[in-house]
């Protein structure tokens, strides 16, 4: 069968079971979206405000369901306009798959009209990157990519197309698709056996790597197992329910007291699918002082990298897992227990005012469900989110990890949306995150979906604030926006419904009446003195916490 | 600091230089010298990499190296003390 370039992208992204497609057309994917407009039985295109918008929803579509994200964009500007996302992708390890138009091929190399390089300027944030520059290598090169992005650890690949391809035609449908490589044997765990065995005050670290091989069933198992106490990195904070009680929570610079204060009083940390960021660890020599470290992870170059381990299993977390698990009897250690619950009490400190972050937050879980996603922005709120949102089921968690985008959450929720048939989704956001992407507003009230938006209002940067006031002596250096938008108009402007809150009863009275067919926001404002705390300072570890102002 | 030489086996494309020595920069590692040739079967070519670096920076090297899809294979050679 003799198809073109665009005919053959739809055939293999319908063969790969894509039928929603994030993007924004442009001059150098015009045949690519001509096609598209013949196929819309089959592929659903959403036409985002901007491509970094496209990319984000993309992230957040592939993390809801676990299939590959894929977003277009035309050349230069269009492609260079991924860039955050493609990053914010490759740091969190979620499966994407980029597709960009490029100039013709006589043009590549000449600095033609919105021609870049986007090989080149995606080369250290990205799996991999192909160029398809004759028509014969494209299907091939689909099937690559597809493969590459759901392969080992998970991450973006970027197809650049130039035009002329596009329209260039060649027989289609020899290749069959790549068949996904089977696993990576289990390695000997006999070390790991024999270290449980004769620890104490066992702990498991669990990360993004525990939701990536659908583990939770198997840390829920090894935890109960051994009576060891979990504390989670962002990535893994919904592989495990809230009100399990050995889940102690997000570890790390802005964690639970009792998630980073039992780290550091185990004798045996059992680390699954984790990198040991520098957020989540503090200072490492500290950090590492006291325990052995049984590091599981699917990444060999990860193992090592950050922390020293002291045994290293390379593998996917489920499969080592399910086999560590025929190996464990079950270990009881009842002063380790007590001791954790006395950590356990430091976390349950009392709020610090009626209208405050942490009221909001648990005010807006109250009207949703175990299945509602949430999205976040960066900054103080995301952390707020992380420390009272009370996650039961895995996978409902949209936020930027590795890269801390402001502006992904807007994106990413649209994105969460769709992929869950349009339920209702909510975005914690803030007043700075939101105005970076604010955009997408626009593209949520264009598919009538039922988003609330909350604000967490407080006019300035407050993450950075925070900073400036505990480690700049109090020098406010461009964090007070002192801007005057009013985002209910705003979002009103735009054909949502926006609102104006300053009490728990009003968002409660708004939240039992939201639209159902257009995205509500909610702007809440809050002190700007309020901190995200506990804190570790930079550099430090869990004996200089700060636990209250 | 131990000198040391990776030898690899990677795809004979363009751009695929780029990727390597991207990955040396990226994280800081300076390439004495570098040596590149393409093989008896064209597909392919041999490069060899010489730098300076401890035994965690090497381990680091080859196993970023090893998940680049065009590195077909990652030796890491004898050292050298210096």
């Amino acid at each position: 069968m003799k198809l073109n370039g665009a005919q053959i992208v739809i055939e293999q992204l319908c063969a790969h079971g894509v039928t929603t497609v994030f993007g924004y057309p442009g001059g150098a994917v015009l045949p690519l979206y001509d096609e598209l407009s013949k196929n819309t039985h089959r592929i659903t295109h959403i036409i985002t405000a901007h491509e970094q918008g496209a990319a984000h929803a993309a992230d957040g579509y592939a993390r809801t369901s676990g299939k590959t994200g894929v977003v277009f964009a035309t050349s230069g500007p269009g492609a260079t306009n991924l860039v955050t996302g493609i990053a914010n992708a490759y740091l969190d390890s979620v499966p994407m798959v980029a597709i960009t138009g490029n100039v013709a091929v006589p043009l590549l190399g000449k600095d033609s009209f919105q021609e870049v390089d986007i090989l080149g300027i995606t080369q250290p944030i990205i799996k991999h990157n192909f160029v398809a520059r004759d028509v014969g290598e494209l299907e091939y090169i689909l099937n690559e990519a597809f493969y590459i992005a759901n392969s080992g650890r998970r991450g973006p690949v970027l197809v650049d197309i130039p035009k002329s391809v596009q329209t260039d035609e060649c027989e289609y449908g020899d290749l069959p698709s790549k068949k996904m490589p089977e696993h990576l044997p289990v390695p000997s765990l006999e070390q790991a056996v024999n270290a449980i065995k004769g620890c104490k005050k066992p702990y498991i670290y669990a990360g993004g790597g525990v939701l990536a091989s659908d583990a939770q069933a198997e840390l829920m198992e090894l935890s109960k197992r051994l009576c060891a106490p979990v504390g989670l990195s962002m990535m893994g904070m919904t592989a495990i329910p809230h009100d399990y009680e050995l889940n102690l929570g997000m570890c790390g610079m802005h964690g639970k007291y009792a998630a980073t204060a039992a780290q550091s009083e185990c004798d045996l940390m059992i680390a699954l699918g984790v990198r040991f960021s520098d957020r989540a660890t503090g200072n490492i020599e500290l950090y590492r002082q006291g325990c052995s470290i049984i590091h599981i992870d699917i990444d060999l170059a990860e193992i090592g990298k950050n922390v020293s381990s002291d045994i290293n299993i390379n593998g996917d977390v489920k499969d080592v897992l399910r086999k560590l698990l025929t190996l464990l009897e079950p270990i009881k250690n009842e002063k380790w227990l007590t001791r954790i619950e006395e950590l356990k009490q430091v976390d349950k400190a009392p709020q610090s005012g009626d209208f405050s972050p942490q009221s909001i937050i648990e005010t807006v879980s109250c009207f949703c469900d175990d299945d509602t996603v949430i999205a976040t922005d960066v900054g103080q709120h995301q952390m707020w989110v992380m420390q009272y949102y009370p996650f039961k089921k895995p996978r409902v968690l949209l936020t930027s990890g590795g890269l801390g985008a402001m502006g992904y959450g807007l994106g990413a929720a649209i994105g969460g949306c769709l992929a869950k048939d349009r339920r209702r989704t909510v975005l914690f956001t803030s007043d700075g995150s939101l105005g970076m992407n604010l955009n997408e507003i626009a593209t949520a009230v264009s598919l009538e979906l039922p988003l609330v938006i909350i604000i967490l209002n407080n006019g300035v940067l407050g993450m950075v604030r925070q900073w400036q006031g505990m480690f700049f002596g109090a020098r406010y250096s461009q964090t007070t926006l002192n801007r005057k938008t009013n985002f209910a108009a705003l979002a009103d402007a735009f054909g949502a419904k926006g609102y104006w809150v300053n009490s728990i009863s009003q968002l409660r009275s708004i939240l039992e009446n939201l639209p159902t067919s257009c995205p509500a926001v909610i702007d809440c404002k809050i002190d700007m003195d309020e901190k995200v705390l506990p804190m570790i300072p930079p550099g430090g570890s869990a004996k200089n916490i700060i636990l209250r102002r | 600091m131990e000198k040391f030489t990776v030898e690899l086996i990677v795809s004979n494309h363009y751009g695929v230089l780029n990727r390597i020595t991207g990955l040396y920069a990226r994280r800081g590692y300076n390439i004495d010298s570098l040596y590149v040739n393409e093989t008896e079967n064209p597909e392919f070519s041999r490069m060899l990499i010489v730098s300076k670096g401890d035994e965690y920076i090497q381990t680091q090297i080859v196993r970023q190296l090893s998940k680049l899809y065009d590195v077909k294979q990652v030796t890491l050679m004898a050292t050298v003390k210096r």
